[in-house]
Parts: structure tokens; sequence; C-alpha cells
């Protein structure tokens, strides 16, 4: 029986901004001042941060999921391979998924591929490696150029699978990393290499480029459940169009989740984090209030035609998920997710019957949200609605998807 | 006439022409850009009395092609080769505005014999050590989702310029104008965003290579390419005069037609 993978996912965020910063300040990207930086308060946040995710795996989640954020409030893991190689020495059977590196900042890629090689081993292969491109500021933190950094960055996934697979020394002949020797040492413990994960947002290229290569597709777009439906059925298809069968693994989804002993209960609680979050963090983000940098004209990594279809099918100024102002808004747009066991439970498996995604990335805490709400959430996660999932999901699964032993088998 | 497509190489390349006499490439800027896709703008028209003005679209602008294969400075000019030679030009004059003063820049430090005076119009390009460019990239970034006042203060002479407001509107335009701008933030970011920004440390050494008549021209508010790029420019081309237009911004083409038309008409006519 194959049930869905429960991942525990964290930003790091910074929690000690002042009250007043939306109203000051137009972004919490590239240009929020770090001298609302305080050392003295910060002190053990990053041990805090790691413990939580180590009580994931205490906890029995799947994976324990980083990612790569610069100069930011939103996520203090500027280099997400120091944390997974802290986690190596503190854990023993969860996944460990970095999501990812930014490929495109580096002038080498292959010094991914050789930390990611590194972390595998340190871990006896529980690496699943992530590759982002980054979007606009990536653009404006490292001066990546966005009409070139696609390009960059298939180049580097296929440097890098390619340097675990092959063996050196070997020539590559790239158009931005050429390199006379590739060679690495260690390779991965994982034969013939670590899962790769990419994280899209519903384009129809990148989905293209990860089915063209076996890479899985994890939808980092927050969108509600016939949108995550849709993006399913589109990788799918792509999928298929390539040769391949799509499985419920084949693909992931990031939601937010806080659970407590009644919906009521999980409002209030959460409210803190959750609004901290989505006012401060998302501020130059996923809010229309303030100056976005991850997407738009003056970072205009789109092709034209990829423009158009987003001026045509997008409404100007329109709220974004930072712009919600109540919990019933939450509820709607389905990606945060607040409420008793139960709620969760009911709210999960409709997404999981719903779209037959396998993977669910999943953000405890929020914000500025206290550390003992985060693992009181995740506890109750953990004991009353994981299980249950775990079990509702296998049998859809073994019903849904019959040749689902055979599929993984290959892919293993 | 007013414009045409030519083949350049495989890619359509969208010039406006007009005027007959001496041939003068004016290479645009932003603000330029609405205007290529139309009708002769304003100052090419001016310009057109007395010369044969003919305006190129850089890749990705108006309706020339984008081009993949174009990684820097040195393939844009290289793209400009091969359109001088489809266009069957020898000698010209050059006239560039903004990122089209960079480029006409380059083309002369490189081709001095080619180019028989140059123009150039609050061009970027130079690195000017203290006094950066400013960064266009991030303020067309809007404000909550829907307004453009950094860039509009950015490439004219305030927020509110009137001319500044049609070419550069809050929130949604038409489709074909907000295409328009798009394509040339993709140029823009390809040759300019990096390295940052919007300039070739080098250019500055290789401009005393031109050694023909130049003539620098600047908005009084220019709040993209500070006045010490102006002074730059002129100690690198031989002391060229300054002019230095009252009340214009970073966009003189757009913002000051008539006189910088004068100017211009009158340099050209002496060289």
């Amino acid at each position: 029986m194959h049930a869905a993978k429960f991942f525990c996912w964290h930003f790091m965020a910074y929690p000690y901004l002042p009250d007043d910063f939306d109203d000051k300040y137009e972004s919490a990207w590239v240009t929020v001042p770090n001298s609302l930086w305080d050392s003295e308060k910060s002190a053990d946040l990053y041990q805090e941060y790691i413990d939580q995710l180590v009580y994931g795996e205490e906890l029995g989640f799947d994976g324990l999921v980083l990612n790569e954020h610069h100069q930011n409030v939103y996520g203090l893991m500027a280099s997400p391979n120091l944390i997974a190689a802290a986690l190596s020495q503190r854990t023993e059977r969860a996944k460990i998924v970095v999501l990812g590196s930014l490929l495109p900042l580096r002038k080498n890629p292959l010094r991914i591929a050789e930390e990611y090689a590194m972390i595998d081993m340190m871990t006896q292969g529980r690496l699943i490696a992530g590759f982002v491109v980054g979007g606009g500021s990536e653009a404006f933190n490292y001066n990546i150029t966005s009409v070139k950094a696609r390009s960059q960055f298939w180049e580097g996934c296929d440097l890098i699978t390619r340097a675990w697979t092959d063996d050196g020394p070997f020539e590559h002949e790239g158009e931005h990393y050429p390199l006379r020797y590739v060679n690495i040492w260690p390779k991965p413990r994982q034969q013939p290499h670590p899962e790769v994960w990419i994280p899209g947002s519903l384009s129809i290229e990148t989905m293209e480029e990860c089915a063209k290569r076996g890479y899985n597709y994890f939808l980092s777009s927050r969108v509600h459940g016939s949108a995550t439906k849709a993006a399913v059925s589109r990788f799918a298809q792509i999928v298929e169009d390539h040769g391949g069968a799509y499985h419920p693994y084949r693909m992931g989804v990031l939601l937010s989740v806080y659970v407590a002993e009644s919906d009521e209960q999980a409002r209030e609680e959460a409210s803190e984090g959750v609004w901290y979050f989505l006012r401060n963090c998302l501020k130059g983000h996923l809010r229309r209030e303030g100056r976005t940098q991850t997407f738009g004209p003056g970072i205009p990594s789109q092709s034209k035609r990829s423009w158009e279809n987003y001026l045509n099918n997008s409404e100007p100024g329109r709220d974004l998920l930072g712009d919600a102002k109540d919990w019933d808004t939450l509820d709607a747009g389905g990606s945060i997710i607040a409420g008793s066991p139960e709620t969760v439970r009911r709210r999960l498996m409709e997404l999981i019957e719903l779209a037959g995604v396998g993977n669910f990335l999943i953000q405890f805490h929020f914000g500025n949200m206290k550390p003992e709400l985060a693992r009181k959430s995740m506890h109750l996660f953990a004991t009353e609605v994981m299980p249950t999932l775990r079990q509702q999901s296998a049998e859809l699964f073994a019903r849904d998807f019959p040749n689902l032993d055979e599929q993984l088998g290959e892919s293993a | 006439m007013s414009g045409r497509a030519i083949e350049v190489d495989g890619n359509q390349v969208w010039i406006i022409e007009e005027g007959n006499g001496g041939p003068v490439i004016y290479l645009h800027g932003f603000a330029d850009v609405p205007g290529l896709a139309g009708d002769v703008p304003p100052l090419q028209m001016e310009l057109a009395k007395d010369f044969q003005i003919i305006a190129p679209a850089h890749p990705a602008c108006s309706k020339s092609d984008e081009r993949e294969d174009l990684d820097n400075m040195e393939d844009l000019v290289f793209h400009y080769l091969d359109v001088f030679e489809a266009l069957d030009l020898d000698t010209f004059h050059l006239v560039g505005s903004c990122l089209g003063g960079w480029v006409a820049a380059e083309i002369a430090s490189r081709y001095p014999e080619r180019i028989r005076s140059l123009s150039l119009i609050g061009a970027t390009g130079l690195f000017v050590k203290g006094h950066p460019v400013a960064d266009i990239f991030w303020v067309a970034q809007p404000e909550d989702g829907l307004y453009y006042n950094d860039l509009r203060n950015i490439l004219f002479s305030s927020k509110d310029s009137e001319i500044g407001n049609e070419l550069f509107p809050d929130g949604r335009g038409e489709l074909d104008r907000e295409l328009l701008r798009y394509g040339m933030f993709r140029f823009a970011s390809r040759f300019g965003f990096s390295p940052p920004y919007l300039h070739n440390r080098k250019l500055r050494s290789r401009l005393r290579r031109y050694k023909g008549p130049a003539l620098v021209i600047w908005g009084e508010n220019d709040h993209l390419v500070p006045r010490e790029h102006a002074t730059a420019y002129s100690d690198e081309l031989n002391n060229a005069p300054i002019e230095i237009i009252s009340e214009s911004g970073h966009s003189v083409q757009v913002e000051a037609v008539a006189d910088a038309a004068a100017l211009i008409l009158k340099f050209l006519s002496k060289n």
C-alpha cells in the first residue's frame, strides 16, 4: 500500500519585526532594512527552528523541507544546505528535502552537485534534491538577468545530474557553464541519483522540462483545490506525452496548516502568526500592497507570449494571498487551513481525492508564531490527522493507480 | 514612408523611416517604444525635414523579433552591423537616447570612421563612480499592483508628467501598449541588467577612439542618468558641448521635442 506522504516545511521567518512594519516598509524583501535584525533576540532562533524540524521526524513526518531565500524576513535560510547538514546530525529516518537550491545564483552549479552529494552521503541517502530557478528577488539580490535565468537553470540541472551519474572526468560543453573537467567527489549515496524536485507555478514550459527529465513537479503557487486539480491534469498529460505515466508521487503541493482542538481555537491560536506571515512576510511577494519583487515587468523572465497570456487572464491590482482580510477569505483560498483535526482531515482528504497528489509539503510555523503553538499543531496533525489520511489515501491510490507498485519499482 | 520590416540574419527588424537627405540613424530608449510602433513620432518628423531619419526598433521592441541568441552589447553591435548592411548604409549620423545612446556610443567607439556625427540624449552606458544609473527595473514593479509613479519619475520630469502618464499610465493599459513596454524591458534586461546596471565599465576608455563631432543633450531633471554622466561623455568625446534642456526629465526626445529637434538639426547641419 502506498499512502500520501507528509512533509514538514519550514521557512524560518524572522519573527521580531516592529508592529508598524507594514505601515512603514514597501517590502519584506531585498530592501527591507537589516537594521531591523536583532542579533540578541535572535540568538536561539536557528536552534529553535532546527529543533522544530527534528521534532517533525520524531512525530513521524515523511520528510523535512528546507528552502533558500536571500535578503528578506520571509525565510532566513540563505543556505539551506547548511541546515541540511545540521539535520543530518540530528535525524535518522526522514527525507531531507532541499527545495531548493537557486541554481542561477551559483557561478558554477557543480558546487551544488558536490554539496548535495555530501548531504546524501551524510544522511545515508535521504536527500531529495530540489533545484530552483528563482524569481525577481533573486534577480535584484544577486544580479541575475531574468531573461537568461531559465536557460542557465536547465543547463545547471543537466550538468548536476550528469555529474552524479556519468563517470568522470568528462568535459561539459555548456553554453553557460563550460567545464573541462567534471569529476565530482563524492558521488551521491542514492543510485543513480537522488530524486529531483522542481518547483513551478503552472507554466507549461517547466512541466515539460520536468517530464523530459523524469523530475517531479512541485506546485509552489498557492492555489485552491480545483486549480491544483487542473495543474495535476496538465502535468499528468504532459508526462504521458513524454512517454511516462503519472502517479501521485510525481507531484507535490505546498499548504499551510494549523491544527488545534477546535476550529475556533485554531483560528484564535494561529491568528497572530498567520497575520504576521500574511501582512509582513508576504509583503513584496504575494501581496498587492507595497511593491512586489517576485513577478512583473521589471524582471521580465516570461516570454512576450507568456506575458500576453498573463495579461489576458489576470485582473490588474487583484488581491493576492497576503491581502486577505479575514479567515473566511483564507478558507475559501484553500492554501491556509486552520481548524480542528476533523476539519483539517476533511479538507486535505478532499484535496487528495480531487487532485491525486501524493506529496504534501506543509508549513506549520507562521511568521512570529510561538514555537510551542507550532509544535502543538504539528503534534495534533501527526497524531490525529496524518494516520487517517495515510490510510484513506492508500486505499484511494490503490484504487485509482492500480499499477503504482510497478511504477514505483521502475522509478526506484 | 513610415514603418516597414526588414530581415536581418533571419530576424525581423522594424524600422521607421521618413524624409530625404543625409541618413540619420536614431536608436531609441524607453519612452520611444510606443511611438515607434505607429506613425513617425514628432521628434523624428522634425528631423525628417532636412534628413533621412531611420529608426530601427531594438530586438524585442515594437515589431522587431526578440533574439535569444544575443547575450551582450558585443552581440548587439553585430546585430546593428547587419542592420546597417541591410539598409545599405556606409556612413551616417547617429543619434541615440537612453539605452539607444549607450548602443550608439558603443558603435561609435568601434567604427568611428562610419559615424558622421554622434548625438547622445540622456545616454546610459558609462560607469561614473558614486553616480549610478537609477534602478529602472525596480521601479517598473508597480506599487500596490497598480501604480507607476516611481517609474514615471525616473523616465520623465516628474510622476505627474503629462506625456509620462500617456506613455506609462497606471493600472493596465491597452494590451498592445503593455506588450510594447514589456518588450522594451525584455530588451533592457537582456543587455542592461547585468553587468550592473545599464553600463559597460570599458566603454569610457574606448570612447576616445571616436574623434568626430559629438553633442550631449541632457534633461535638466534626468532622474535616471545623473548629470555627471553627461560630463563624463563630454570629457571623453573631446569636450563635446553639453546642452541642458530646462524642465525636461530623462526623456528629452518626447518631453521637449522642439528644443531637442532644433539642437540636433543645427548640429547635424554643421556636420
